[in-house]
């Protein structure tokens, strides 16, 4: 029966879903993008290190509210300290509303004080559909190995309000903490929410 | 936030003017037009607080809503918004004692946006609350009601907006419609229906399974109402079968925990339904963490109601009323007295320890498990038709048969106190009570320490009865004076008995099929005859022939439950046996491998539903009968409805621990194994394969 099955797979913290979908502690899919001075940067440049990858539209409300509030900039710099390394990524496509020149993007990280290690074009598409990335913000952390350890929402309130982030459980706070002090993560999905990346199509 | 803070205040300067402006102005006669609808404007998109009636009236309901009127190509969104945006709320103020309902959601609709998916509404859309009005509220000019309002309004940007809308309505005994009560009796057409159905998922690898019963079309879409379910953006597979509809849907990829229960709406666009879903298949549902310390001892709880409950079921009742009325307040032993008990428990322990047995060896069962035995049944059937005879005085006195049933049921001994309790265990094992059905729910899933516990306060309920009347003087006081009617209330409970037995016969024929059943009533009633012949035979040789004429009729339906010769006869009974495949058996699938030829092998039960829907989909189209019905194909289906050894088996060689199951052999070459939802060419494809497989080697 499949639900012996599923309890199994339970069990071994495994989720199930194949095909084109992402899967938690699995090996994350390489990419290689740019960067706003123009190098390819690529995931496995980056082993042995924890990687965050946030998919970020600087006009989608939701992604203002947690700049406005230096609440992923916050995260950006405890995790650097930490030697995590981050990287922001914008899927939209151009004409697409997030869809920013490299020189905007820089310009978008001096004002906001955000300390992501590169922010990353994917004007195609290309990687945020290999990732499944749905909404910005999108946030998946990346162990030394290569596995995917988090998929999902930034914290546990659906909203474009401010006042709820205090309220909030940050998912990637707790889920980045868990793993450098050597412990597993106990959500490793959550649902994402946010506004629709704005995909070429 | 400098935007939305505008609104307000801009919001409650009007709000101010206007009431002012009215009360003022407006006459007691006006008062219909008294009421205006309170705006706020948003980018894109303008929100109102609206009612249904001039005023509040004590003891009734009224319709508060929120209208949200976005520009054209923006929208707003359902309870659950799907790939990305979010759902509208709006909380409630007032000083008063009103009870605001749940918002009323309009059917919602798919709205694409790229690659993914939203479920919301285009176009204007106004949100009913019903507002329930306490009988004692007192009337005044103006009660404020106020709601907060969140929204997000969307085209492909979306933008989110916060307002606090202010409605100030009078609590009057007299009220009547708003101009924007049509608008109201509009939206309620678009509402889902008031009817509830009921609905049962399963759980596959990549997808999920819907069923709504008493449903027919093939029109419907599924909107789940959690957002990390289904994958919005998937197309639905939807069918229709008797009288219900199936749907498969991809799973999200952020679905991986356990619900028993999931809820959602079916909707074809224009008429919708809510659906209540519950996990398939029974006591497997519930999850071994369920009980958790505090809940534990409320299934202990539970258990031990049940049992005390047992015993006042059926197929119960009878014999211990036979045992409590020929209590005596006699000096015995304690342990003596306690031996009932003991004979409760050891024989409810003896069933857990199967149980766990059972389930360690990977098999899932549930209480009355070893009804799914046919020989059981049969056994069952002759234990209730003998202690129904008992109870008729049916059975000689002096006849050694008499001497074993007295002795059971009605005797005095320690050693008859222990049987009566084991045979109360043994007569309840078909029965269940109220309390027990969850309790042993957990009790079947849960390790076993947990099972045994669980066990045994079902047993101490269910002794605890005769126990006290066995232990405690007193209780005896408490029954009733013996006499004459004991005797006709004993013959009476032997019907209770009979009607047992009529429901094993109606259980043993959708086993074993009509013709079987009516073997089985027959050697019943010559069981029946031959014990009365017995009470009567005084020579030997006729009490000798006699009892051997017994022994026969009960071996023979024994017998006929176990054979495999009957199988034949069986297929004519309970289920159409077609033509076009055979029935799993793992000799001739042997056979069939080793002559290179192709098998296809199907696991299947009736409560599966996944099954169903494949069965439907793809396994009865005409290519894929065609290509089962080919010259060196083999259509091989195992039926896993009642437990079956060799299936159970064949499973865990594939380490399955249920169906669906579908496996392509091509002889000894090579075999595939299908997923668990299937498709035509999935099915074809594997055919083919396999044939190619073997056409290499010849």
């Amino acid at each position: 029966m499949s639900i012996k099955q599923f309890f199994a797979a339970l069990a071994l913290g495994v989720s199930l879903s194949v095909s084109a979908s992402i899967k938690v502690d699995a090996p994350a899919p390489d990419f290689t993008l740019m960067n706003t001075q123009g190098e390819a940067v690529s995931l496995s440049d980056y082993q042995g290190k924890y990687v965050v990858l946030e998919w970020t539209n600087h006009e989608c409300p939701y992604v203002v509210k947690h700049y406005n509030s230096d609440n992923m900039q916050g995260l950006q710099r405890k995790y650097a300290e930490q030697d995590v390394v981050w990287l922001s990524i914008i899927s939209s496509a151009q004409g697409k509303q997030g869809y920013v020149t490299a020189e905007q993007a820089d310009e978008l990280t001096a004002s906001r004080n955000a300390a992501p290690k590169h922010v990353l074009f994917d004007t195609s598409g290309e990687v945020g559909k290999k990732y499944s990335a749905k909404t910005t913000p999108h946030m998946y952390i990346i162990d030394p190995a290569g596995q995917l350890r988090y998929a999902g929402g930034i914290d546990s309130i659906k909203s474009a309000n401010p006042a709820d982030i205090p309220k909030a459980e940050n998912f990637v706070d707790v889920g980045l903490s868990a793993l450098l002090a050597g412990n597993d993560i106990e959500k490793k999905l959550t649902p994402p929410y946010g506004c629709s990346i704005k995909y070429q199509s | 936030m400098v935007l939305d803070k505008m609104i307000i205040i801009r919001w409650r300067a009007a709000v101010i003017a206007l009431s002012v402006m009215l009360f003022s102005a407006l006459s007691h006669a006006q008062e219909q037009d008294a009421l205006p609808s309170y705006t706020a404007t948003g980018p894109h998109i303008q929100v109102s607080l609206l009612a249904n009636k001039t005023a509040l009236v004590p003891g009734t309901e009224v319709l508060l809503g929120v209208l949200f009127e976005p520009e054209q190509d923006w929208h707003t969104y359902w309870r659950n918004p799907g790939d990305s945006g979010e759902a509208p709320t709006i909380s409630w103020q007032t000083d008063a004692p009103l009870a605001f309902g749940d918002i009323q959601w309009p059917l919602p609709t798919a709205i694409e946006v790229a690659h993914l998916v939203n479920y919301g509404y285009e176009g204007a859309n106004l949100l009913m609350v019903p507002v329930s009005i306490p009988d004692d509220l007192a009337t005044t000019d103006a009660l404020q009601i106020s709601a907060d309002i969140s929204w997000l309004v969307c085209k492909e940007d979306c933008i989110p907006g916060w307002a606090t809308l202010v409605i100030d309505i009078p609590v009057s005994p007299n009220g009547a419609d708003t101009p924007q009560a049509g608008l109201f009796e509009q939206t309620k057409m678009l509402l889902p229906s008031e009817e509830l159905k009921s609905g049962l998922f399963e759980i596959t690898e990549n997808n999920l399974v819907f069923e709504v019963s008493q449903l027919s079309g093939q029109q419907w879409t599924l909107y789940p109402f959690r957002s990390d379910v289904i994958q919005h953006a998937a197309s639905q597979q939807v069918l229709s079968m008797d009288d219900s509809v199936q749907l498969v849907i991809p799973r999200s990829d952020y679905f991986y925990d356990q619900p028993e229960r999931l809820d959602w709406l079916i909707s074809d666009g224009t008429r919708g339904y809510y659906v209540e879903g519950h996990l398939s298949s029974g006591a497997a549902g519930i999850s071994a963490s369920a009980a958790t310390d505090t809940s534990l001892w409320l299934f202990v709880l539970m258990a031990f109601a049940g049992g005390l409950i047992l015993n006042l079921m059926p197929c119960v009742l009878p014999i211990l009323s036979i045992k409590g009325m020929a209590v005596q307040a006699t000096s015995q032993k304690l342990s003596h007295k306690l031996a009932y008990l003991f004979g409760v428990l050891a024989c409810f322990n003896a069933f857990a320890l199967l149980i766990i047995a059972l389930q360690q060896g990977g098999q899932q069962i549930g209480w009355g498990f070893h009804m799914q035995e046919p020989i059981v049944v049969v056994l069952l059937a002759f234990l209730f038709t003998f202690i129904a005879l008992i109870l008729l005085d049916a059975i000689a006195v002096s006849s050694r048969f008499a001497g074993v049933g007295n002795s059971l049921v009605s005797g005095e001994s320690a050693m008859s106190n222990f049987s009566t309790g084991a045979l109360a265990v043994i007569v309840a094992s078909p029965c269940t009570a109220p309390f027990m059905a969850a309790a042993l729910g957990v009790a079947f899933v849960s390790e076993p320490p947990v099972t045994l516990l669980l066990f045994n306060a079902l047993a101490l309920g269910f002794a605890l009865p005769l126990t006290l009347l066995f232990t405690w003087s007193r209780a005896i006081s408490w029954l009733p004076k013996p006499g004459a009617w004991m005797e006709r209330f004993k013959h009476f409970l032997a019907f209770p008995m009979f009607a047992t037995v009529a429901w094993l016969c109606w259980v043993f024929a959708g086993q074993m099929g009509s013709q079987l059943q009516f073997v089985l009533l027959i050697m019943l009633i010559l069981f029946c005859m031959f014990i009365w012949l017995l009470g009567h035979a005084t020579k030997p040789v006729v009490k000798v022939l006699v009892s051997i004429g017994l022994i026969f009729s009960m071996v023979f339906p024994l017998w006929l439950s176990v054979s495999p010769n009957v199988q034949g006869l069986k297929g004519q009974g309970a289920s159409e046996q077609s033509s076009d495949y055979v029935d799993f058996n793992p000799q001739q699938l042997a056979t069939l491998r080793n002559n290179d030829e192709i098998v296809v092998v199907n696991m299947t039960a009736d409560w599966c539903i996944t099954c169903k829907v494949n069965e439907q989909v793809a396994l009865s189209s005409n290519d894929v009968k065609q290509a089962l019905t080919q010259e060196n194909v083999t259509y091989m289906v195992g039926d896993w409805t009642n437990k079956n050894a060799e299936i159970f088996e064949y499973l865990t060689q594939y380490e399955r621990a249920g169906v669906p199951l579908y496996v392509v052999y091509a002889g000894n070459k090579s075999k595939q194994v299908l997923p668990q939802i299937l498709t035509t060419n999935t099915v074809i494809d594997a055919i083919t394969k396999a044939k190619q497989e073997l056409n290499h080697v010849n």
